[in-house]
């Protein structure tokens, strides 16, 4: 087996590891769990990080062409930020509970799809944009996960604040916490969607063109713009919002992955009629 | 205050202020219930998530190409928009009006703005906007201003061809090109211009040239035959470069014929009086390039009859610059050529639109910042 898979396959282990520790250190309500499953995460960090640059190195091809490739770089900067957030930031131990599951089986997934390294990059493709608009989508992706993550905690400590729950910090500190990530994403979603414009305006010569996957982004940000407009403009807080956002990940699932490369769109592993 | 003292109150600024205006104010009050309806946050929340419900209809339930016919290229949807902008115009800067400006606000305006700027540049693109399909064989000229060297156009209501300058020139189409190592793939070697003031460029995909607000993007590539029709002493009669559509096969492979894009097919030849229905096919020789073979087939011409359902009365084969016999004629494809399709673009509104994009990101980042420094500040 070539030494990126394993790599891959190792981190897929080390985040099941992970996982398992946080679902079962929360049914347990045992707290030591989620230390197990902060270093195994850190650990899978790893192989993952070195899984990218190998298969990065073997083609000199940027690593997020194909599905498997975007997943797998996607799960790559949820994690980072998951790992930043844990380690420095503000430490909210059973985050990993739905952050961990959620890189896990994407990450699964992103397995069964893998296909030999691309030899060369799609003329359309080389440009610059191309890093600024994988950038903006993957770090989006990063904080609105994040966000739901803190948005759960959120539910969990205001059903029942005894025990683990009561280690979390406060309620407002998590609404709060959870809000920024929201804001982070959406301006990350943003860049996304400008990059994306100013790449196809080169490109195809046309910025918006209603292609599937220009709306699906288009419907990410604006569900995160009502998330922040409830929040601004009618004074939402709290368990809605929190409710809102773990929601609004699952949609942000299937609009970045489940449907742009199922369809025959100008995202369907980047293919442009140039026949 | 009691009643009775705001009536005196009234009473008093009644007999104080001449000429007596009407208490009631029918023309000043449909116009502030318009205000209001227009800036009011329910309005914002109810157009974003109606707009957001049309979105995802448009990626589920109908899709591609139906999803444009029946929703994103519909007035009432883009009546939405419209109402969506023309409210946020109203409320915030409703709101914002006379406030003292903090960064928080700083950044909200740059971010309102933008979609207002956005807006009103979309409008004025829409306007005089020009988007049109130019085909050229390689060494063809045409004239840009002239409505017939476009396949195809689309254009705004107070767009005037005289807006596109000069010619266009394709000098050649280059395969496999390379710029810093990178393979591009396609370029074309184009020229465009007025005389004396041409520009001539290398354009691919990422590249296009711009002449004077008007771009030109590669689009698409394909062969063309010169095909020459000649009597049996050889003496040429008539020649036509013919333009071959790039079918894709199941195997992947592309086939290159006469036809359309929905499929192979025939065409009158020669064009002006025709003596044959002639299908033209070709096989690129995979070592050296515009040489291969080329497939005839030929049918007696019966004006309004589709002759691929009978046998050809001819059909065989011959190299590129070989002759073909066919009956009293030869045909032979004496050169391969390459044409290319360039989508010739005009949308003056577009450095507005592209530039409310990043002012509107600015915004949002401004906003946020500002939010979190005000958060730590409350904290402290």
């Amino acid at each position: 087996m070539k030494s990126e898979l394993v790599c891959f396959w190792l981190a897929v282990a080390l985040y099941g590891v992970s996982t398992f520790s946080y679902i079962f250190g929360l049914i347990a309500r045992y707290d030591k769990l989620y230390l197990v499953g902060l270093l195994s995460a850190l650990a899978g960090f790893l192989p993952h990080t070195a899984s990218i640059g190998l298969r990065w190195a073997a083609s000199g091809v940027e690593p997020f062409i194909t599905i498997s490739e975007s997943i797998t770089f996607g799960v790559f900067m949820a994690v980072l930020l998951f790992l930043v957030f844990q380690l420095t930031v503000k430490k909210v131990p059973p985050l990993g509970v739905l952050v961990m599951p959620t890189s896990f089986v994407l990450l699964g997934w992103a397995g069964t799809l893998i296909k030999e390294v691309a030899t060369s990059l799609n003329p359309a493709l080389q440009s610059a944009w191309l890093w600024v608009h994988i950038v903006g989508a993957t770090t989006g992706f990063a904080s609105v996960l994040i966000a739901a993550g803190l948005g759960l905690m959120y539910l969990m400590k205001e059903k029942d604040s005894a025990g683990i729950a009561d280690r979390l910090p406060e309620l407002s500190v998590l609404d709060t916490q959870s809000y920024r990530f929201v804001a982070g994403g959406f301006i990350m979603y943003g860049l996304m969607i400008v990059s994306g414009a100013y790449w196809s305006n080169t490109v195809k010569g046309n910025y918006w063109a209603w292609d599937p996957v220009e709306v699906w982004s288009l419907v990410s940000w604006l569900i995160y713009g009502i998330y922040l407009h409830l929040r601004v403009t009618f004074g939402w807080r709290g368990s809605k919002l929190a409710w809102y956002s773990l929601i609004a990940l699952v949609v942000m699932i299937v609009s970045y992955w489940g449907i742009p490369f199922s369809l025959e769109t100008f995202h369907s592993g980047f293919r442009i009629d140039h026949s | 205050m009691t009643r009775n003292e705001r009536d005196e109150v009234e009473l008093v600024a009644e007999t104080e202020s001449f000429p007596v205006e009407p208490r009631y104010h029918p023309i000043h009050r449909i116009p502030r219930m318009i205000y209001d309806f227009l800036a009011s946050a329910r309005l914002a929340m109810a157009l974003l998530v109606a707009i957001l419900v049309c979105c995802l209809a448009g990626v589920t339930v109908v899709r591609g190409a139906q999803a444009w016919l029946t929703i994103f290229s519909t007035l009432w949807f883009n009546a939405l928009l419209v109402l969506l902008v023309v409210n946020v115009a109203c409320c915030f800067f409703g709101r914002i009006w006379h406030r003292r400006i903090t960064v928080i606000s700083f950044g909200m305006i740059l971010f309102h703005m933008s979609f207002v700027a956005m807006f009103l540049a979309i409008v004025y693109d829409s306007l005089f906007f020009f988007q049109g399909s130019l085909r050229l064989t390689e060494g063809e000229t045409l004239q840009n201003s002239d409505p017939h060297s476009y396949d195809g156009y689309r254009q705004g209501r107070f767009f005037s061809f005289s807006r596109l300058k000069g010619e266009t020139t394709l000098v050649k189409m280059i395969r496999g090109y390379r710029v810093g190592g990178e393979d591009k793939r396609a370029a074309y070697d184009v020229e465009v211009g007025e005389p004396g003031h041409k520009r001539r460029e290398v354009i691919y995909i990422t590249n296009n040239l711009d002449y004077k607000g008007v771009k030109y993007l590669p689009e698409k590539e394909g062969y063309s035959a010169l095909i020459v029709l000649s009597d049996k002493t050889g003496k040429e009669l008539y020649g036509a470069h013919v333009p071959l559509q790039s079918l894709k096969q199941k195997d992947n492979s592309y086939l290159y014929t006469t036809g359309t894009k929905e499929g192979a097919g025939s065409f009158p030849f020669p064009q002006d009086s025709p003596l044959y229905s002639l299908q033209v096919a070709y096989r690129p020789d995979p070592v050296k390039d515009r040489s291969g073979e080329v497939f005839f087939q030929v049918w007696p011409y019966r004006e309004g009859e589709i002759p691929q359902q009978e046998q050809p009365a001819a059909a065989g084969k011959a190299p590129v610059g070989q002759h073909f016999s066919a009956g009293g004629h030869t045909l032979a494809a004496k050169e391969i050529r390459y044409w290319v399709g360039m989508n010739v673009r005009h949308d003056p509104g577009k450095p507005v639109i592209l530039a409310s994009l990043w002012v509107g990101l600015a915004g949002m980042i401004i906003t946020t910042f500002g939010r979190m420094r005000k958060g730590r500040a409350g904290k402290g």
